[in-house]
């Protein structure tokens, strides 16, 4: 039942709501458009309209770099992360863990710090140790940025499992290997994908950490900046468009695999 | 049997990577911040001069005392904002729910360069903005105050963190039990008295928590002011930024950082302090 206030209420909310995601989902919109079309004086020259940005695109050796060295870095780092956050959702767990506050806290500053602090840090770090920037403290960056999403992906699905599952396991004669290996492991292999994939979908678009730890190399996200700095064209709202699109299959991707729990990566 | 030897052995394989890619890099700024920097080389001898040139200059605390409001003016916004789209979503039910509150979240995640540009563009000269107030005769003609002051950054921050005020807002709905809400009805409050005096009340913590996401996030961006900003968008991640730039005062800029860093964790503890007030 619904009172007449309550009606109201709903029909403002939902007009606010309609009027606030149109602007979250106008970069989508305006970069398609830009990039298939020229716009002149307000009025949108159907004429011009063409895919030929999108062919271009690949025979940019620039473009093409940025994009091999985000692959490579969100492989690279996401696989580096989910392994972490096994062992150390695992050791967190286990009754005789040492420090398993701080050890937590740890794993999820870079993820709760304004990323320009992570980066710092990072960046200082490599400097006093003489490691030179590039795709490795890239790396680096955006495993420790995303180690907190997987770890908390996996340590919810473990406490999660009823304890008498591995007691049993002990009780029919299995090893502490054996255990993890055919009882653990497959019952944390869909939330370590879960994990992976949002973690793809974060590294994909990290740009703040990046700045500090990329040296002379460029990832997509940095290579945008620098190219949208000299001007739009069509060229990259076409590449705007695919890096748009690629984020929005994953996370939709992400979120239809997080749905039966309600849960999101906030927590 | 566990000897204390073997614990210890565990714990450091266990936690080898996190304390190495993390405490050790935070440790290191946070000591580079009590160094000094001279002529562009870094003199190792202990010295609190970078937190007293901070302190004592006004171009410097000014900056950041500027940066702490405008991110409680992002906070507040986001708020405005956020928590009437969160109580809208609320209140649907089934998979048009679930719709909206993905399309709430999926903003997330598209390139943060790119939503800027985007608002940029929006904000500007022949921006669609402009194109609106213009054609429902607000302005007369086409105006440049809507980009490159802090107004522009305040609203471009408030877009881009809202997904992250929304959510934590709408899992604090979603778990007040139906059942309170009835009572209330049943106890003959109306539906305003019933959201004041309970939806409201028990949304609140995770609406504080909200809101200080936003804050922190906010509070260390240095591409929002420089894109949006223009020459008066100078908040203290864009001076953090300089002084390993063009600067090149590593250490002043790392305990301008480590002041950032204190901040941005009170911030967090607070955000965790309010979650944990969370009733039901």
């Amino acid at each position: 039942m619904q009172t007449l206030g309550e009606r109201r209420a709903e029909i403002a909310t939902g007009i606010l709501t309609a009027l606030v995601f149109s602007v979250l989902y106008a970069p989508v919109l305006i970069s398609v458009l830009f990039s298939l079309v020229e716009i002149r004086g307000g009025k949108i020259l159907w004429e011009t309209l063409s895919f030929e940005p999108y062919l271009t695109l690949w025979s940019n050796p620039s473009v093409l770099a940025a994009l091999s060295n985000t692959a490579i870095v969100a492989v690279v780092s996401v696989v580096i992360a989910s392994v972490l956050a096994v062992i150390l959702a695992l050791y967190t767990e286990w009754s005789g863990a040492l420090g398993r506050r701080f050890l937590e806290l740890i794993i999820y500053l870079p993820f709760l710090l304004p990323p320009i602090v992570t980066g710092l840090a990072l960046l200082v770090a490599s400097a006093q140790l003489g490691i030179n920037r590039g795709v490795a403290t890239i790396i680096a960056g955006h495993t420790v940025f995303v180690l907190a999403v997987a770890y908390r992906l996996v340590l919810t699905r473990l406490q999660a499992l009823p304890p008498s599952l591995v007691e049993a396991s002990f009780d029919l004669g299995a090893t502490g290997w054996q255990t993890l290996r055919y009882v653990l492991l497959p019952h944390l292999a869909s939330a370590v994908t879960t994990g992976a994939m949002l973690s793809l979908t974060l590294s994909f678009d990290e740009t703040l950490i990046s700045t500090f730890v990329a040296g002379d190399q460029m990832t997509l996200p940095l290579r945008l900046w620098a190219m949208m700095r000299v001007g739009f064209t069509p060229e990259i709202n076409a590449l705007v468009t695919l890096v748009l699109l690629v984020s929005i299959v994953l996370s939709v991707i992400t979120a239809w695999r997080l749905k039966p729990t309600g849960e999101t990566e906030e927590d | 049997m566990q000897t204390r030897f073997l614990r210890i052995a565990l714990f450091l394989a266990a936690a080898a990577v996190p304390l190495v890619l993390i405490l050790v890099p935070i440790g290191s700024f946070l000591l580079l911040s009590l160094f000094r920097a001279e002529k562009h080389q870094i003199i190792h001898d202990f010295t609190l001069i970078n937190y007293v040139n901070f302190l004592g200059s006004w171009t410097y605390l000014g900056t950041f005392l500027g940066t702490l409001l405008l991110c409680l003016e992002v906070m507040a916004l986001s708020l405005i904002l956020g928590y009437p789209i969160a109580w809208f979503i609320w209140r649907q039910r089934g998979s048009r729910q679930y719709l909206l509150l993905l399309l709430a979240v999926v903003p997330l995640f598209m390139s943060y360069i790119v939503k800027l540009y985007t608002l940029r563009s929006m904000l500007g000269l022949n921006g669609l903005i402009n194109q609106i107030l213009l054609g429902i005769g607000i302005f007369q003609s086409p105006s440049r105050v809507l980009l490159f002051n802090q107004r522009a950054v305040l609203m471009t921050m408030a877009v881009i963190y809202l997904p992250f005020v929304i959510l934590p807002i709408f899992l604090a709905l979603e778990r007040i039990p139906r059942s309170l809400l009835h009572a209330s009805t049943d106890l003959g409050a109306g539906a305003w008295d019933t959201f004041r005096r309970v939806v409201l009340p028990l949304s609140l913590p995770g609406t504080i928590a909200g809101g200080l996401f936003a804050f922190v996030l906010a509070l260390g961006d240095f591409i929002t002011p420089q894109m949006v900003g223009g020459t008066t968008g100078f908040t203290i991640g864009r001076v953090i930024f300089s002084q390993f730039g063009l600067a090149y005062d590593w250490p002043f800029g790392a305990a301008m950082a480590s002041i950032l860093l204190a901040t941005a964790l009170a911030g967090i503890v607070a955000a965790g302090y309010a979650i944990t007030r969370q009733r039901v």
